[in-house]
């Protein structure tokens, strides 16, 4: 595989989790409307950490994601990403580092449909300043490793569904970011496909990345290190992986 | 299955001695079914006896005086028998997670979710040791070995899917518990 990765992202300062929340409390609406998505939750994922997230529809799975990434912001409590108190940052600060730190894999897949599979995944390395070609060969890269070489050209409509949900993988993936966020990224991959897909984000993570994985399978869930189960937005309960530790 | 069928099944790829018959079984098994070496001969001479094993002549004994055995045409057909036919659900042993909970329900003053939760740890954990172990294996690992480890992986992930379930049909009110 190539090697594109800038130095200056992996690996990760000592011992500082990549991501850091504490006392995290997300409240949706207000007054009688409110809903409580997270109750005070607090979770750190290590560089070299894969993390899985695993509890019922609407324990808060995804606002968890959404604001260990930056893509929100919490009602109460801290999040800090490398380093940096997330409520101490402008929006457009917020903005830079999230796009800088952070790739996604979101829940609806948010791939854009006029762009090409190719065109998508070298989409966060274009804005990220890199040079055009440089991006697409980046995006070659990353689409051989979940198993996409051939279908760059394509459209994301002309896709199957499992097609899809690696093609959002891989823009994820590309640019080698040091925390991976993934909201059911196996969602409508059969069990092979979805070993492959989790195979690849156990890879990032042996290669010192912080992941955290959203997902409903206990058979990819237990590829972590950790599996923290959310209740009602609560953390109820979580398993670490045996005696020695991933780190 | 019983380790009846299992022999014979080792059996038919040529006589073999009783260690050798141990040693075979549990490779292929990925060790996860330990035998003694008395159980193997136990189930040989039941075998012998119902004429579905004979001592193999041709060999005879080893300097250590030791048996070896063939399979014969009789157990040759058991064993088509037993291929062919379905593993019956009623012939596998009771789940003790299943009878636990069922009296947790039952019982007053136990906490069900809290047992629920304790399991669901448990089982999370080997699965995740499991897991392990898969990741672990090499590629000349043989194919029986990791059809194995993977089916084990398949059982403790229905258990942890059903545990989800009963939390979810425990929380949910009804009206026995309000
Ligand atoms: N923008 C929003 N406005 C109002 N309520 C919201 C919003 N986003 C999420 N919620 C509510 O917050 C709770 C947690 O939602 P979240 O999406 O985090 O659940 P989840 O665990 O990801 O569920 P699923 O497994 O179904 O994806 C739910 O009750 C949901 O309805
Ligand atoms: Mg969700």
């Amino acid at each position: 595989m190539t090697e594109t990765r800038p130095p200056d992202r992996l690996p990760a300062p000592d011992g500082e989790p990549v991501v850091r929340m504490t006392g995290v409390v997300r409240v949706h609406g207000e007054g009688t409307g409110a809903v409580h998505a997270l109750r005070r939750v607090s979770l750190d994922v290590a560089a070299g950490e894969l993390v899985a997230v695993m509890g019922p529809s609407g324990s808060g799975k995804s606002t968890l994601l959404n604001l260990a990434g930056g893509l929100d912001r919490p009602t109460e409590g801290s999040v800090v990403l490398e380093g940096r108190e997330l409520r101490d940052l402008s929006p457009k600060q917020l903005a830079e580092l999230r796009r800088r730190s952070a790739g996604y894999v979101f829940q609806d897949l948010n791939l854009i449909p006029s762009l090409t599979v190719a065109e998508n995944v070298a989409l966060p390395r274009e804005l990220d300043g890199v040079r055009t070609a440089r991006a697409r060969a980046e995006a070659t890269a990353v689409l051989e490793e979940v198993g996409l070489a051939d279908l760059g050209d394509r459209f994301p409509d002309d896709l199957s569904g499992g097609q899809r949900q690696r093609a959002a993988i891989a823009r994820a993936l590309v640019g080698r970011r040091r925390l991976l966020l993934a909201d059911e990224p196996t969602g409508a991959l059969d069990t092979r496909g979805g070993d492959e897909i989790i195979q690849v984000l156990r890879q990032r993570a042996d290669a010192g990345a912080a992941v955290l994985l959203v997902t409903h399978e206990p058979r990819y869930a237990a590829w972590a290190d950790r599996v923290v189960f959310l209740k009602d937005g609560r953390v109820v309960d979580s398993s670490a992986a045996g005696m020695e530790t991933a780190r | 299955m019983s380790v009846r069928h299992g022999l014979l099944a080792l059996l038919s790829r040529g006589p073999r001695y009783g260690y050798q018959l141990r040693a075979e079984f549990e490779a292929s098994t990925a060790t996860t079914w330990p035998l003694n070496i008395g159980q193997v001969y136990t189930t040989l001479s039941r075998l012998e006896r119902d004429g579905l094993v004979s001592r193999d002549d041709q060999g005879g004994q080893d300097e250590q005086g030791r048996v070896r055995y063939a399979i014969t045409a009789e157990g040759r057909d058991e064993l088509d028998r037993w291929f062919a036919k379905p593993v019956s659900r009623a012939d596998r042993p009771r789940n003790e997670l299943v009878i636990k909970l069922a009296m947790a329900v039952t019982t007053p003053g136990v906490d069900v979710a809290a047992v629920i939760r304790a399991q669901r740890s448990a089982t999370m954990r080997s699965l995740q040791e499991l897991t392990r172990a898969l990741r672990t294996l090499d590629a000349s690992t043989e194919a029986a070995q990791r059809l194995v480890v993977d089916s084990m992986i398949f059982h403790a992930e229905a258990e942890q899917r059903w545990l989800d379930h009963c939390e979810a049909v425990l929380a949910r009110p009804s009206e026995e518990n309000p």
